[in-house]
């Protein structure tokens, strides 16, 4: 099996891995440190005490609180969205492409998606306006919930770690 | 010891690795030596200097003398692969038809996963795009097109080619390729581009090389003629620069040979060559022909040849005396026109590293491997993950005292720790298990390739005789070879300079190819088939100027040089062609024509079945091909009157452990060098040389020929028949 340095997963979360290093780490079977290594690496680049329990996107987690132990999702910023079992999209700012004009701005004339067929809505941090996520959805669909974590199961069955504290 | 000044030392091969660069010398009557030395990147000249000096120290003699004896030498290296994997190569300019600037590095999009493992070619992901060659910033297209017959729909617009080299010239361009679409049909446009490019360059006083692709390679397939007309720019100029520089050390040294290189399509050519490219993959290729020559010698005709290394796999048929040649393969990730000997090759070799997934406990072989580094077991590795190596120094297969004739000292103990801690303990077994696991597992999977490789190009492994070599071939023949019934399988006492003897096998020999289109129904006119000879014979012309030009540059006279025309045919319609050496040395009259299509369909018949013959759907000729050759003098084989099976006392080398089927077994030990014609030892034994050690197991006996050659027979098998 494959180990690898803190170093080289700091390298991999910020895209500047070797590709060597990469094309080895994406055909090996995954190494058993890699989540705690991942977890440590991205720990060091927030700038708050809360304990991240899972990455969500690029920009965000869910969260330990310090404080009361509540699982949150939590932007790298530092805004707090909800629990983690509900859909933090419903707390984001919310930009909706409906117009030919809105389209137009990030693909050329004639190669966007017709809008009564299809739009595409931005959720974007309140707090520091990052863009999280973007959905491209028929137009009246509902907003959706992608991920609802089995946290328990992932650290215990899968990982092999304890479960962080969690108040219910 | 035998007088040293006996015979003449005629031949000398180079095999110019990565890591290690071997020399191989051969005297008049047979008798070889083999060197090695670590290889010298910045000048290589010296590397194979010292390599000789390694070599010629066990027949007591200097390389200040054997140099000037010499008849023959031939080169082989991974100098100009290495140029290109780490894109160290000269800044070239690349001018090609207008809208289509980025076909060079689109790679036919077949380039980002060219030399995968299975596992990462299927996976997106993994995919990836090298840098290419030549970057957009360099390359310029011009308006002009020619169209798929050969037409020119629109004319070269010439100011827009002047325009270009300029641009080119100040953005640094040292050297100035141009391929344009279709230039193998009609290469009118691509030639005037050539013209006034050369033109502007010398209007403003610039001195640097055009490359025209149809100057070079003619193919059709423009992906491949670019990247093989820009290699030639490319790494090609400048690997010329290494051979003068080790040919300048030969000559300072007293010798007299022209030095010569080994090329993909099987033959030999001088470094001074116009199409140096296609002399960037050797090494391998001369163990083919090692084999082709041995096979000749013993009267084999059908040959499965395989080489293991410390990373790969490779292997090779011969079928009735004949290599089979790829005409558009792929190297060093890019897809090439040169014709180049077909090998099968698997990431799987002595120093793969061995590994076990965490969640399904599977051991897993490679993709990489230790290399040079051979494995836990030296120290001085600075590996903490164990390789197959590891695990034969633990079973007792190889001398922890005489790895590379004891140059590195291996530590028993040390492996023994790496692997019973990441192998055997979580998987729950005994050291030696897991140890003899992990060949076991590698033999079967190396076995299971080979039988595949043979049954899948419709022939079965009793037809044919195995040649095992390479550094690590003599301790895994028994077990890839094993139950697959092999006429014979044969073991060379020099395996390990096997590549390094095949290249002074090669023959000097220059070849070209064209892409002609031809088509003629089953039953033609004669008209038909007099104008199809026409086309061949044109092209044959063509084709053999060029080869008699490149003789002349070593100072050949042009009737010196043997002519063997040849051609690429299959049935019309029909995806594959092969490749036929041709029956008639011109091709003119309808009888000719006959004798052409007799010999496609004779060999259509040999390498499929008879009965798949389909003349009834006509035949098409893609290529034109000429081959052209000089006589040389090549190694001879050794010959010794036999002994007697028993092998002398001086060859006793005494008994050591050695773990298979779960079990140990005190394995008699041999020295290789010792050992007499005739001489017959059955496992468990171990037959050593410094180079290479060859295992004989339980079940397993060996004889030595007088040619120094080592038959493996199955002893078990044979009682049961």
């Amino acid at each position: 099996m494959s180990t690898y340095t803190k170093d080289q997963v700091k390298h991999l979360v910020e895209g500047s891995l070797d590709w060597d290093t990469t094309l080895r780490m994406l055909s090996m079977p995954k190494d058993k440190e890699r989540f705690s290594l991942y977890l440590d690496v991205l720990q060091n680049k927030v700038s708050w005490d809360d304990r991240i329990v899972l990455p969500l996107s690029p920009h965000m987690y869910i969260v330990q609180q310090a404080k009361t132990k509540e699982w949150i999702v939590k932007c790298d910023c530092g805004h707090e969205f909800c629990d983690y079992r509900e859909n933090w999209k419903l707390y984001a700012n919310i930009y909706v492409r409906e117009t030919e004009e809105a389209m137009s701005e990030v693909y050329p004339k004639l190669m966007a998606p017709d809008v009564s067929w299809q739009v595409y809505r931005e959720y974007y941090c309140p707090s520091c306006g990052a863009l999280h996520d973007v959905e491209a959805p028929t137009p009246w669909y509902p907003v959706i919930h992608d991920f609802e974590p089995d946290i328990e199961a992932f650290y215990q069955e899968w990982l092999d770690l304890p479960v962080p504290e969690r108040a219910a | 010891m035998e007088p040293q000044t006996l015979s003449q030392v005629q031949v000398m091969g180079i095999d110019a690795g990565g890591t290690m660069t071997d020399t191989f010398f051969v005297r008049a009557d047979g008798r070889f030596v083999v060197g090695k030395a670590q290889s010298n990147p910045e000048d290589e000249s010296l590397a194979i200097f010292e390599s000789s000096q390694d070599a010629l120290k066990h027949w007591q003699r200097s390389v200040n003398d054997v140099y000037p004896e010499l008849v023959t030498g031939v080169y082989s290296g991974t100098a100009m692969l290495n140029r290109v994997v780490q894109r160290k190569g000269l800044e070239v300019g690349l001018i090609c038809n207008r809208g289509f600037e980025q076909i060079h590095s689109m790679g036919r999009a077949i380039q980002s996963y060219l030399g995968y493992a299975l596992e990462e070619r299927i996976h997106l992901n993994t995919h990836r795009y090298d840098e290419p060659l030549v970057p957009i910033s360099r390359t310029r297209g011009v308006t002009e097109r020619t169209d798929v017959q050969g037409e020119i729909v629109i004319e070269l617009r010439e100011n827009e080619v002047r325009k270009a080299t300029r641009q080119l010239v100040e953005a640094g361009s040292k050297a100035i390729v141009i391929c344009f679409l279709q230039s193998h049909k009609n290469a009118t446009s691509e030639l005037r581009a050539r013209d006034i490019c050369r033109d502007e360059l010398k209007r403003h006083g610039v001195d640097i090389p055009v490359f025209a692709s149809v100057d070079y390679y003619p193919s059709r397939k423009e992906s491949h003629r670019m990247n093989t007309t820009v290699l030639e720019a490319y790494a090609a100029e400048p690997s010329r620069q290494t051979l003068k520089k080790v040919s300048d050390r030969f000559k300072k040294n007293g010798a007299h040979f022209d030095l010569r290189v080994m090329a993909t399509h099987g033959g030999t050519i001088s470094w001074k060559a116009k199409e140096l490219a296609r002399t960037i993959v050797s090494g391998p290729i001369g163990g083919v022909i090692g084999s082709k020559l041995l096979g000749e010698a013993l009267g084999y005709d059908n040959i499965a040849c395989s080489d293991i290394g410390g990373t790969s796999f490779d292997m090779a048929l011969i079928t009735k005396g004949n290599f089979a040649i790829a005409s558009d393969p792929d190297m060093a990730r890019l897809v090439l026109s040169l014709p180049l000997v077909a090998m099968d090759s698997v990431g799987a070799g002595a120093g793969s590293f061995v590994r076990l997934d965490p969640y399904s406990g599977a051991i897993k072989l490679g993709p990489d491997s230790a290399g040079y580094r051979v494995g836990t077991c030296w120290a001085d590795s600075g590996l903490d993950t164990v390789s197959v190596s590891d695990c034969h120094v633990v079973l007792g297969y190889l001398n922890p005292d005489n790895f590379l004739g004891g140059a590195i000292k291996l530590d028993v103990e040390r492996a023994r720790e790496h692997l019973k801690a990441q192998i055997a303990d979580p998987l729950g077994l005994k050291v030696e298990d897991a140890a003899a696991g992990v060949i076991e597992l590698l033999d079967l999977s190396l076995r299971d390739y080979l039988r595949a490789t043979i049954s899948a190009k419709g022939y079965n492994p009793t037809e044919f005789v195995c040649f095992s070599y390479g550094g690590a071939g003599p301790v895994h023949t028994y077990g890839y070879t094993e139950g697959l019934h092999f006429k014979d399988v044969v073991v060379p006492a020099w395996a390990a300079g096997f590549s390094a003897f095949g290249c002074a096998c090669a023959d000097f020999e220059y070849r070209y190819d064209k892409s002609v289109d031809l088509a003629l129904p089953h039953l033609a006119s004669d008209d038909e088939k007099v104008d199809a000879c026409k086309v061949i014979q044109t092209a044959w012309n063509q084709l053999a100027t060029k080869v008699i030009d490149e003789f002349v540059i070593n100072g050949f006279k042009p009737e010196d040089v043997i002519l063997r025309p040849g051609f690429r045919m299959q049935y019309m319609g029909q995806l594959n062609d092969l490749e036929i050496t041709s029956p008639v040395t011109a091709a003119t009259t309808t009888d000719d024509w006959n004798q052409i299509v007799a010999a496609f369909e004779n060999t259509y018949g040999r390498v499929y079945a008879s009965s798949a013959r389909s003349p009834e759907l006509g035949f098409s000729v893609t290529t034109a091909i000429m081959r052209g050759l000089v006589t040389t003098q090549k190694p001879v084989l050794p010959e010794d009157p036999e002994d007697g099976p028993t092998p002398p006392d001086d060859a006793y080398l005494g008994a050591r452990p050695f773990y298979r089927h779960k079990k140990w077994v005190e394995a008699t030990v041999w020295k290789m060098e010792a050992l007499r014609p005739g001489n017959h030892i059955v496992g468990p034994a171990i037959i050593e040389s410094d180079s290479t050690t060859f295992v004989v197991p339980t079940g397993f006996e060996t004889t030595l020929d007088k040619h120094r050659l080592f038959h493996l027979r199955e002893t078990q098998n044979k009682s049961l028949q």
